[in-house]
């Protein structure tokens, strides 16, 4: 029989309890071929990530360029993307504007659009199917249809606008003002995954709650500000960092766009292009191998911050899930 | 003495088939592979593989693998691997400097100026396929066909706007389109006469163009950056800026670029008949040579003979340059085209070296190419072949690449044209007017791309 610790199952370990259930004892299989159905993973995770790291780190103390062997120079490139690159500081200004208007409002969106999803009675499956549906579009096809529908000359957005009397509407993409929106505004559209997440969330708050106060006369304000926020919070948790996370390393969706209209102001430029740029378009991979690991560096720091946080406004309904 | 006799037998078979190893093994020995990748597919790899066949007939000791649709990337991460091909070809010559500098593709000056089978370059190619060919001093590429900047316009367009020929000079450019340009009665722009915007029919206008038009120097002889002291830049930037003004904003620049930046927005494909250039959105059209293939084929088949039905009644002329300069400038151009290089880990330097000579200089070759590609060949007796085939529209093309006063800007330790990226860059933030100070930007666009060679030299 299970023991029971709070809500949470744990496997019984009392002595004589039946073991004929117990699968440890029942499994007699080599180590050796264990190991063996392991090695694949193993060797692809060395060949493939592990040494892969490892280089990269070496390789940003290097000038390399590809052809030539990397030379050891010390600290020079994490010297020159600090005091000698205004590349690095444009990318890094977009990349933090783009996170510090993504995240909220994406967490804000899927929220309203999961809970929205949590209404109705009738067609619920087709609500749900049709909201989640952008999100499996892939995100080139996705943000050439932007690009597209975006156009000011011919697009339908700001044909939109013009008719219900926007005289001058945006150039989205082709304006360097308007061309970080218009990547957000595809964020948004494509929230259904994060809004999958908010969904479970909203759905996992215990009805008895809102009948309680309900009871205790909350209105529908006060039920969501004091029942359904505090027990959504560690999915807000959750897609924080994982939107922090994902914002640094923003790079398909900017990428297409700013091919598609020629971004050479570099209002689309962010810290992922930067990479890219000095890794494949300058060969300098040393450079690059550096800038590589200061992103490393900013998302586990901001993760970290994120998570020291948590104690003071995220609720586990059993603790913290990084105690 | 059966038994004689079979000794004997078996003793002339042993013998026969011993010589014969022997012999297969000597020619195997004498016999070297030489591996060419190139960017070439369907009928322009056809063209080179049966170059390649001549080649291989005419040096028995010689079999070469030569593998199509192979980009430079690929080519670079197996130079990198150490299995690169003994010869590979790069569309266009932004890397060269790059290739030169690090010894991805080997230092040709000896073997050129080798007084046997060397090549007397001057004599050989025109004037600016030697300039794209060498980086500092190290001339580690060889040419392959050229691809020449031009100047489009349509003729009836023009004809309409009273106008028999085209434009010369920047003045008279601005003055037409003046008269070219028509407005909406929302006020949008129906017809551009010329754009001069950077980002423009995919790569069509670039500050490369202006600066050509404008005679503008990228580098001083000594290789260091000139974009800061060259007075000419500063006058094609206002150049550019005076005409958005006028052309489209009615002397106003803020409203100009909004209407300009709106037609923009609303181009058609560059790559199809329903770009700006081909349904008359756009009077005059600068772009490069190949596009004469789109622009004479009602199929949109890229075929350029005959030419004789076009969807579009069109005519080709040299960039119109400033007045100033005309009698310098005119008719010639800074252009580029296909180079190709030894690379790094050949071991077979002599045998890859008669054949890249082969390929950059078989006349055969470089018109039948030419001829299929529509790009111009890049040897002078090839460019005065009698079987180079092509329209009358043509012509000016083939004038611009002989001209002797055409040339390519110097070619410094920079990677994929990362220095025209540079002043691309500027332009986009002049043009969007972002930028105020215009000197002051060129200068420091120098200081970077200066800080872009001196860390690549280290």
């Amino acid at each position: 029989m299970p023991l029971s610790k709070g809500n949470v199952l744990v496997p019984s370990r009392k002595r004589g309890a039946s073991t004929s259930l117990n699968p440890r004892r029942k499994l007699k299989v080599p180590y050796l071929f264990i190991f063996l159905c392991m090695l694949p993973w193993i060797l692809g995770f060395i060949l493939f990530t592990a040494y892969p790291v490892a280089a990269s780190f070496y390789e940003s103390f290097t000038k390399f360029n590809l052809v030539e062997s990397p030379k050891w120079i010390g600290l020079e490139n994490f010297h020159r993307m600090f005091f000698d690159d205004p590349d690095f500081w444009k990318a890094i200004k977009n990349t933090l504007w783009i996170s510090v208007i993504s995240i909220p409002l994406r967490i804000a969106f899927a929220t309203f659009t999961a809970w929205i999803l949590t209404k109705p009675t009738r067609g619920m499956k087709f609500y749900r199917t049709l909201f989640f549906l952008p999100a499996m579009v892939p995100t080139v096809a996705a943000t050439l249809s932007f690009t597209y529908i975006f156009n000011p000359a011919y697009g339908t957005i700001n044909s939109i606008l013009e008719s219900i009397g926007i005289k001058n509407p945006p150039f989205w993409f082709m304006d360097p003002h308007w061309s970080k929106w218009g990547l957000i505004l595809l964020g948004l559209w494509g929230i259904g995954d994060t809004m999958i997440i908010y969904l479970a969330g909203l759905l996992d708050v215990p009805k008895s709650l809102y009948e309680a106060a309900s009871l205790e006369g909350a209105n529908s304000w006060q039920e969501f500000r004091y029942v359904t926020m505090p027990l959504i919070t560690p999915v807000i948790f959750f897609s924080a960092v994982t939107g922090i996370i994902g914002s640094f390393q923003y790079f398909t969706q900017a990428y297409v766009a700013s091919g598609q209209v020629r971004d050479y102001s570099h209002s689309m430029y962010f810290y992922a292009t930067h990479i890219y740029t000095e890794a494949f378009r300058a060969y300098e991979m040393g450079y690059a191998s550096a800038l590589a690991w200061v992103l490393l560096v900013i998302t586990l720091l901001c993760t970290l911050v994120m998570l020291s946080t948590q104690k003071r406004w995220v609720h586990y309904p059993n603790g913290s899930l990084f105690k | 003495m059966l038994k004689k006799r079979l000794i004997a037998i078996f003793a002339i078979s042993a013998l026969t088939v011993a010589g014969q190893v022997a012999v297969t093994a000597s020619s195997e020995a004498a016999t070297k592979t030489i591996t060419v990748a190139s960017p070439w597919h369907d009928g322009g790899l056809e063209i080179w593989n049966a170059a390649i066949a001549r080649f291989e007939k005419a040096n028995p000791g010689i079999n070469v693998i030569s593998k199509g649709n192979q980009d430079m990337a690929k080519s670079l991460a197996d130079i990198n691997a150490g299995t690169g091909p003994d010869i590979s070809v790069a569309n266009g010559p932004g890397n060269v400097g790059w290739f030169c500098a690090t010894g991805a593709w080997k230092n040709l000056n000896k073997l050129i100026n080798s007084p046997t089978t060397g090549i007397k370059i001057k004599d050989v190619f025109p004037a600016a396929v030697n300039d794209y060919t060498i980086s500092q001093g190290n001339r580690c590429a060889l040419p392959f066909t050229t691809e020449p900047i031009g100047m489009f316009y349509n003729k009836d367009l023009l004809l309409k706007a009273g106008f028999a020929k085209p434009p010369t000079t920047t003045e008279e450019l601005l003055a037409y389109s003046k008269k070219l340009t028509t407005f909406d009665a929302n006020g949008d722009i129906k017809t551009a006469g010329f754009v001069p915007w950077v980002g423009y029919n995919d790569y069509g206008f670039t500050a490369n163009d202006l600066g050509n038009m404008f005679g503008a120097k990228w580098y001083k002889a000594d290789g260091t950056p000139a974009l800061g002291s060259d007075p000419q830049w500063v006058k094609a930037f206002n150049w550019q800026r005076t005409f958005i003004a006028q052309v489209f904003g009615g002397g106003d620049f803020a409203k100009g670029k909004t209407k300009l930046l709106k037609f923009v927005a609303g181009a058609g494909s560059p790559w199809g008949l329903n770009g700006d250039f081909p349904t008359g959105r756009a009077a005059i059209w600068i772009d490069a040579v190949w596009m004469i293939g789109l622009f004479c084929d009602p199929t949109e088949n890229w075929v350029m003979m005959p030419c004789n039905k076009p969807p579009v009644n069109f005519g080709v002329a040299p960039m119109p340059v400033v007045g100033a300069l005309k009698s310098s400038l005119y008719g010639a151009a800074r252009y580029g085209g296909n180079t190709m290089g030894i690379g790094r880990d050949t071991k077979n330097v002599a045998e890859a070296w008669k054949l890249i000579k082969f390929l950059a200089t078989d006349t055969q070759l470089q018109v039948d190419f030419a001829n299929y590609a529509t790009q111009p060949p890049s040897t002078i007796a090839a460019l005065n072949s009698k079987d180079l085939v092509y329209p009358a529209v043509y012509k000016p093309f083939i004038d611009i690449v002989k001209n002797k006063r055409s040339g390519y800007h110097k070619i410094m330790f920079v990677a994929e044209h990362l220095d025209e990226d540079e002043l691309n860059n500027l332009m986009a933030a002049w043009q969007a007017g972002t930028v105020s100070n215009i000197s002051t930007a060129l200068k420091d666009a120098s200081a970077n791309i200066a800080t872009i060679i001196a860390r690549n030299s280290k």
